[in-house]
This record gives structure tokens, sequence and C-alpha cells, in this order.
């Protein structure tokens, strides 16, 4: 799937972001700061 | 390539989160939600008149930007424009889980029961938001395309559904994975080895490409997109049929998803049950969330089982990555590409799970939850324990009238120094009584007591509780952008060949799992 990209000329038809790897990053930054927040809120 | 769209429409969306918090709010929904409770509280409401306001700020604000401002392409531009796609989707999941799912269970209630089953017909089909935000998803993209301003954004369901699996770290502790750790590995290694190996086997009887074969093997057997993704290169799949196999494994996980609920329903599955079989069973990770919440729509326990037999499927994925190579290197006498299968596990191997195991490891420290806590939730019958919620003198004549029935020794006992307390006395005791709650050997008074008492003496940690709420908007936003990508077109390119095969292991895999999960697998949460 990677490598048909007919509509974007970046990521894939399934994600904004140029690989799996990159997207498994952002998720793991944006859990980190979701864990942060609820950890120092609650 | 400029992807921000000079449309009106996320101002539009914020207007109409807006005007739902407003008339929320001001109470002029009321008569409405009241309708939707069934003669209960509406069990939304602090949602609805809280989650819409922000977010309808948001999107009007940055709306009127994209609206009127000029862009250029850019970094921003490129990911500013996936917000009106991302709350257009949030908007869909917010309408579904509030309002449609709740019609539907009006609109089931009307119905009446079905037959003996003692449940209504949208429980029996799974028909709750998760079910119906997907069936949207599916809808739009199928019947009214996905708006043009909306399509950066449905790329972002993944992000979702991957921060939300991340999360759901939080909710484990070492204790429950000794209970589930060792079932799960060697349920799942039977059962993804015995897939790889059929559909490897199969696709050699009907003479399919060593490559196709391979990465359906790889689809099938463990984590579905992530896994075809993974395998291909190893077994230089073409781009066809890496897409065969994405659609026969969509196709096939959108049929599990759907009859799994229903099937659990009808056995009268435990939720820990369930959740073992759909984590085994269903090919797809977030199809796996889809079919556990769809059974268990107001509480995470099945899901939080699913994903643990799911992980434990991906963290199988190097294994059958390395098993592929040797294989298609052995097959193929041809190849002239040499493949680093080291190299391919590293650059595959998907980071999300390394995620879910570093805040399993944080939850595990007791930072987020006492230390003893099981699935978020933790025994205190002291500090934390309100008097109110002592038997009283009633409640401890039915027990007492009952108490003949109960054979079992720890149940008795369990039962006696509850009597004589009036609140559970220890962990133990706690689970003897819920074993004899869900023993179903007392009357339904009895039985409602019991439970009371255990709930008096179980808290959930407020942390843990935030987490839930979070994991449940990340997964009913990545399922509902899920279902915006399953297309009729991917779903006929399942066709042929790696459809039979993929269909015939999947049945197989599926049917021979809940034998197991039923014979094995007996705790209930």
């Amino acid at each position: 799937m990677t490598e048909e990209k007919p509509k974007y000329d970046r990521g894939s038809a399934l994600s904004i972001f140029g690989s799996d790897r990159r997207e498994d990053f952002m998720a793991l930054i944006f859990a980190l700061i979701i864990a942060f927040g609820v950890y120092i809120t609650h | 390539m400029v992807y921000t769209k000079k449309s009106p429409a996320l101002f539009i969306i914020g207007v109409i989160m807006l005007a739902i918090w407003y008339l929320a709010d001001a109470g002029m929904l009321q008569p409405y939600l009241d309708h939707l409770a069934m003669g209960k509280k509406y069990k939304y409401m602090a949602e609805v008149t809280s989650i819409p306001l922000y977010f309808g700020i948001i999107a009007a604000a940055i709306g009127l930007w994209q609206w009127f401002g000029s862009h250029k392409e850019s970094n921003w531009d490129y990911y500013s424009s996936t917000i009106a796609g991302g709350m257009f989707i949030l908007l869909i999941a917010m309408l579904v889980r509030w309002f449609v799912a709740p019609e539907v269970a009006v609109i089931s209630h009307a119905m009446g029961k079905v037959g003996d089953t003692g449940a209504y017909i949208h429980k029996l089909l799974g028909l709750n938001y998760v079910v119906l935000g997907i069936l949207t998803g599916i809808i739009i993209v199928n019947v009214f395309k996905i708006p043009e301003w909306a399509q950066n954004g449905v790329r972002l369901s993944r992000l979702g559904l991957k921060t939300g699996v991340i999360l759901l770290g939080t909710l484990y502790s070492a204790a429950e994975l000794k209970n589930l750790g060792g079932l799960s590995i060697v349920m799942i290694g039977f059962f993804v080895l015995g897939s790889v190996g059929m559909v490897l086997w199969m696709g050699a009887r009907r003479h399919i490409p060593n490559s196709m074969g391979g990465v359906l093997s790889a689809g099938m057997g463990v984590c579905g997109v992530s896994a075809t993704v993974a395998a291909a290169p190893v077994v230089q799949a073409k781009s066809v049929e890496i897409a065969y196999t994405i659609g026969t494994i969509l196709l096939w996980g959108v049929g599990c998803m759907f009859a799994f609920p229903i099937i659990g329903n009808l056995l009268g599955m435990s939720h820990v049950q369930f959740g073992a079989w759909a984590g085994t069973g269903i090919l797809n990770s977030a199809q796996v969330a889809g079919a556990a919440l769809a059974y268990q729509p107001d509480g995470i326990e099945t899901l939080k089982v699913a994903e643990i037999f799911n992980i434990t499927r991906v963290l199988v994925l190097p294994i059958i990555v390395l098993w592929l190579a040797v294989w298609y290197v052995k097959r193929e006498e041809s190849v002239t590409q040499t493949v680093n299968v080291g190299r391919v596990i590293f650059e595959k191997f998907p980071v999300f799970v390394l995620g879910f195991i570093l805040l399993f490891a944080l939850s595990t420290t007791g930072i987020f939850a006492p230390a003893n806590h099981y699935k978020g939730k933790y025994f205190n019958n002291s500090t934390d324990f309100k008097e109110k919620n002592l038997l009283s003198a009633e409640q401890k004549g039915v027990i007492t009238a009952e108490f003949d029935k109960i054979q079992r020794q720890d149940r008795k006992d369990a039962v006696s120094r509850l009597l004589e307390n009036g609140k559970i006395m220890s962990i133990a005791d706690d689970d003897a009584i819920r074993g004899l709650v869900n023993a179903k050997v007392l009357s339904k008074n009895a039985d409602k007591i019991l439970k009371g008492a255990h709930k008096a003496v179980r808290h959930t940690a407020k942390k843990i509780k935030a987490f839930r709420n979070w994991i449940t908007w990340l997964f009913a936003f990545g399922l509902v952008g899920l279902g915006m990508q399953i297309t009729v077109g991917a779903m006929k390119q399942a066709g042929g060949q790696p459809a039979v095969i993929g269909g015939i292991v999947g049945a197989t895999k599926a049917v021979l799992s809940l034998i197991v999960v039923l014979m094995l697998v007996s705790e209930t949460v």
C-alpha cells in the first residue's frame, strides 16, 4: 500500500506520514503527552 | 501541492459542535435525552456538555482561517489540512455515540427481547456506537464519497488507533499478565504458526504465486495490514498482491467484526473468553478492537484481554518474517535480490508495540494506580470504604436464607465473613464471591446484593478512569475513520483464490480458537 500514492505527494493512502515507523513514533509522542497530562491533572 | 481547501466545512462543523453543546447545556435537548435514556439518567451528559464546547471553538476558529486565509505549500499547510477531516470524523463519532446508538437501543427495546436469548436485538447484533460508527464511515465513503476537504484528515484514523493501543498499556499490570500472559502466548503461538503454515500449504496446492502465498500467510496469521506490509519485501510481493491480501483481510475482518459479537452473545461468553477469542481469531488490530468494543461497549475488560492476545500476536511478527524469508528463498530458486532479514525486521517492527510495553512498565510501577491494582481496579475495604455500603440486616437475611445452596467451602467461608463484618474482608474473599455470582447458584436478588458488596470494596483509580476515556475516544475516532477506508472496490479485490484461501484459513482459526477458548478460558471479569 505504501508504494501507491495516487492522490497525495506525501504519506500513503492510509496515513499522512511517510512511513509506518514515523507514524508509530508520532503515536508514541501523543500517547506520552496524554499520559503526562493525565498524571499531573488527576 | 497545497492541501488546505478554502472551504467553510470546518467552520460549519465547529458551529454544529457548539450548537450541540449549547442545546445540551441549556437543557433544550433534555426531553430528547430523557427519551434516549429510557427512564434512567442519560449517561453521556458530562461528555455532551463539555467535549463539543472545546472542539467546537477549535474547529470554528481554525475553520475561519482555512476559509478566508491564504494557504501556501508548506509543512504547516500539509498537517493543518488534516484538522478538517479529523473534526469530521470526531463529529460523526459524537453523533453516533451520543444520539444514534442510544436511539437504536430505544427502537430495539420497543421491539422486545429476541426469543429465548433474553437479550434485545441491538445487543445480539452488537449495534452500538462502535459498529454504527464504522457502518456510517462505510456508507459515507461508498455512497456519498469523502468530501475533498476531509480526505487528508481521514488518514489520521490509524494514528488514533495506534495511540489508543499504546495507552492501553497503562491499564495493565504485571499481576494480570501472570494470569493471561502464559495462555495468550501458547494460544497465539499455536494459531499464528498454524495459520501461516496452512496458508502456505494451501497456496502451494492451489498454485498461487509464492509471493502471494507468503504475504497472505503473514496477513492471515499475524496482525493484518502491518504484517502484510512487513512481510512483503521478504517475499518480494507485488503491489497487486499486497492489495489483494489487504482486501482479503479487511473483508474477512469486517465479517468477523460483526459475526463474533453475535456468536459471543448467543454462547453467553464471558468478557475474558470473548477477548481471548477475538484477539486470536480476528486478524486486524483495529477490527479486534471493534469486535471487543461491540461486545462490551460500556466497559473495557473485553478490549483489554483482546489487546493482550493481539499484542502477543504482533510480537510474533519478527519470527514469522524470519520464517517466510527462509521459506521463500527455499521455494524460489530464481530469487536474484538478496533480502536482509535482520534489516527488514529492524525496519518494520511496529514501534507502537514497544510504546505499549513502555506504558505497561510504567503502570506496573504503580504511578497510575495503587500498586496492587488489577485492571485499573484495586481492593480497599478500609480508607476508601463508605460505611453506607455495609450490608443491611435485610440484605444479610436474604443471603443467610440461601446460604445452604453454596457448595464450595471457600465460597462458604467468604460469605460467612461477609455476613459477620457487613463487607468483604480480603481480595481472596472477593474473588470467591465473584465466582459465586458468576456461577449463578443463588437467586438474582442475592446475586445483586453480592455484586453490590463487591463494588463497595473495588475502586477504580481516577487516572485509570481518565485513560479509559481517552482510549474509548481514540478508538471511536480511529474506527469511524477505518470505516471510511473500506470501499466496495477494496472488498471486491479480495475475490478469487486469496479470498478462498483466506476464508478457509480464517474460518478454521476462528472455529478452533473458539473451541479452545471455551475449553480452557473460564475466568470471568
